[in-house]
């Protein structure tokens, strides 16, 4: 018997021994296979502790061995990170996939955002985890895997952030605007504050734009400025970038580099008051050109900027650069053009005695080209001369060949030609001109109460009075554009109470929302009830008309010559400017 | 609301003669549309162009121009240029004001 138990007993070491070795066996294998992985593996009890870590997990939680992490506990742990999910919410201990597990949730894999608060190092993981059942089905522990997605999730933020920054910076040509945009870009997304400097013409440099997280810490970036001299020293920081054009990355601003760059206590103070943590500094160049610089702060986020903030950096600066150089070169030939536009425009209409006179000029919305309208009104023996006309085309060319028109018609109109004779000179001049240059012109002289008039395939001048509309003048073929062409006159005996108005296509070729054209009718039937009333009220209702019908932004400019004959024999005049601002 | 078509270009070749045939409104924004239209094609041994403007609903002094641009061009080029009258008034109104209705290549009046 004693033989039997002491048999059994042996068999049941044995079967032990063997269940041991198959277990060491499988722990080896396992250790093998886990402890070798890439990826971060934990198993943690039902109270959190670690039960095992592979290697990848000690460094990724920063241990070096599996004691140190066994006897930490784990809300010590997770208070060196700040922790975020992929939205931006701030993820607590309840939301980690093993922990939802253990309370009896279901987890689906999470991402996470993690600084650790020490480093400054950030990084992203994707958690996911799976609970381990004992034999009764119960939940035992939980395995996670920790996979780090820092540089993949990365790059896909850093193109997508520059995607927005694209259509962000494309949205406005305007230039103050462009600057805000780009300070206002990289904040929050790559830094808590953004500064945007340029060097002017004459290389000094300017703060243009700060933006911050928190607007009301703006105040102490205004504060610091004061301490940055005009004249920055070309071997440091900010001055270095922007003399040679490298960028330059400081991951940690120390207290001695603080203490070092002061110029005074209070200066000091205002350093330590922003909490740099980590300060980026990259220029922004196009070609060998050196516009300027971004600086990107890290404060409160605490991270640390790397090599990869760097390259994203460089990227948005050299976008940036693109936009504000654009915007620049904008508002330059906007104002250009503006001014040649005014050029082609007589300063001041002059007064015809027994006349009242008004004008309109409404320059299309494309702000930087110059449109082809123009008009004048000036004496000439035994009367004056009004002329209206439309060189087709847009641009410097369309201004130059205005130019060339007008003074055309002054000169010739010196030699007392007549409004036909004026036509036929301006049309020999374009014919002259190497590239198509044709006009249409309208020309007007008024001697006593007659009016001769020539049309050179400009739209017929229109005659007001109570009794309805009319149109005046014979239509002649369009300028510079056809051989042999011929213009004759006509002549208008202007009613006491009669208003004529000249104006261009601009006016009927107006579209509404549906694409519907103002047209003859359309401007007939807005001028007929103003028949008796001033020059000044004629202008005024046509430009409001007109912007009443029409739709979005027009692509033509328009102008108009009102004519009235004034009973109190007093000559006067008007300008209706309804877009004085814009001129 | 339904809009009509603002501008359609289609185009018909036989041998050496291309047709092609302008629907719509031709101005400010479409003529450098029929611009490089035409441009693009004088160039593969077409002969003969015939621009059909018989749909044309409207044509402003930018429409007008590039027609007396490309009667400027078929002069000296390899090719030759007709054109085919609006049947809507509003653009034969502004053919017939400039004059362009007896200076240009139309095939039949366009009074």
């Amino acid at each position: 018997m004693a033989s039997d138990l002491a048999g059994e007993r042996a068999g049941e070491e044995q079967e032990v021994a063997e269940l041991q070795r198959a277990l060491r066996g499988s722990e080896r294998r396992f250790e093998a296979i886990v402890g070798a992985l890439s990826d971060a593996v934990t198993i943690r009890d039902r109270e959190h502790r670690f039960l095992y870590a592979n290697r990848a997990a000690l460094a990724h939680l920063g241990f070096d061995t599996w004691e140190q992490l066994r006897d930490t506990p784990p809300s010590l742990i997770m208070s060196d990170y700040l922790v975020w999910g992929a939205d931006g919410r701030e993820i607590t201990m309840q939301d980690i996939p093993s922990v939802r597990i253990l309370n009896g949730e279901h987890a689906e894999p999470l991402l996470i955002r993690t600084v650790n608060r020490t480093t400054g190092v950030q990084r992203w993981n994707l958690l996911k985890a799976a609970p381990l059942l004992d034999e009764d089905g119960e939940v035992d522990s939980t395995i996670t895997i920790i996979e780090e997605v820092t540089a993949q999730r990365r790059s896909e933020l850093g193109n997508s952030f520059l995607a927005d920054a694209a259509t962000e910076l494309a949205s406005s040509l305007d230039y103050e605007q462009t600057l805000r945009n780009v300070a206002d870009l990289a904040v929050p997304d790559i830094a808590d504050w953004c500064a945007v400097d340029l060097l002017d013409q004459d290389g000094d440099r300017r703060t243009v734009a700060v933006a911050h997280v928190d607007p009301e810490r703006l105040s102490l970036a205004e504060a610091l400025r004061r301490y940055v001299p005009d004249q920055l020293d070309p071997a440091e920081g900010l001055g270095r970038v922007l003399s040679t054009g490298e960028p330059t990355l400081y991951p940690e601003i120390t207290e001695e580099m603080l203490a070092q760059s002061a110029v005074d206590e209070r200066h000091l103070e205002l350093l330590r008051a922003v909490g740099l943590r980590s300060v980026l500094i990259v220029p922004m160049r196009i070609g060998e050109r050196i516009l300027g610089a971004l600086t990107l702060v890290s404060a409160e986020s605490i991270v640390v900027f790397d090599q990869f903030d760097l390259q994203l950096a460089e990227r948005v600066a050299s976008r940036a650069a693109v936009a504000i150089e654009n915007s620049r070169l904008y508002s330059e030939r906007s104002m250009v053009a503006r001014t040649l536009q005014q050029s082609l425009l007589p300063e001041e209409l002059p007064s015809i005695p027994g006349h009242e006179l008004a004008s309109i000029y409404l320059p299309a919305r494309e702000t930087s080209t110059v449109g082809g309208d123009f008009y004048d009104v000036w004496p000439v023996g035994g009367g004056w001369m009004m002329l209206i006309g439309d060189v087709t085309g847009k641009g410097v060319q369309a201004a130059a060949l205005t130019a060339l028109v007008r003074h055309t018609v002054r000169t010739a109109a010196e030699f007392d030609c007549g409004p036909a004779e004026l036509l036929a000179i301006v049309d020999r001049t374009l014919k002259q001109r190497p590239l198509l240059s044709v006009c249409t012109a309208l020309c007007m002289q008024l001697a006593g109460e007659a009016i001769t008039i020539a049309v050179g395939g400009h739209p017929l001048p229109l005659q007001i009075t109570s009794r309805g509309v009319r149109a005046a003048g014979e239509h002649g073929p369009l300028l510079g554009a056809f051989p042999g062409a011929r213009w004759t006159e006509s002549r208008l005996d202007l009613d006491a109470d009669a208003t004529l108005v000249a104006y261009t296509d601009g006016f009927t070729d107006a579209q509404d929302e549906r694409g519907e054209r103002f047209g003859l009718q359309r401007l007939c039937d807005a001028l007929a009830p103003l028949a008796g009333r001033s020059a000044s009220d004629f202008a005024a209702a046509m430009a409001g008309g007109i912007e009443a019908f029409e739709s979005g932004e027009h692509a033509d400019d328009r102008a108009a010559l009102v004519l009235r004959r004034d009973a109190g024999g007093e000559g006067s005049r008007a300008r209706a400017r309804t877009n004085d601002e814009r001129l | 609301m339904v809009r009509a078509v603002k501008f359609e270009i289609s185009e018909q070749k036989q041998g050496d003669a291309l047709t092609l045939a302008v629907a719509g409104e031709l101005d400010l924004e479409t003529a450098p549309k029929l611009a490089d239209r035409v441009g693009g094609k004088s160039s593969d041994g077409v002969a003969a162009l015939t621009l059909d403007l018989t749909e044309l609903t409207f044509m402003d002094s930018s429409g007008l121009r590039l027609l007396i641009e490309l009667d400027r061009q078929a002069a000296a080029a390899p090719w030759s240029l007709m054109l085919r009258a609006p049947k809507h008034e509003s653009a034969r109104t502004v053919l017939r004001l400039t004059g362009a209705d007896r200076a240009l290549p139309f095939e039949e009046d366009v009074r």
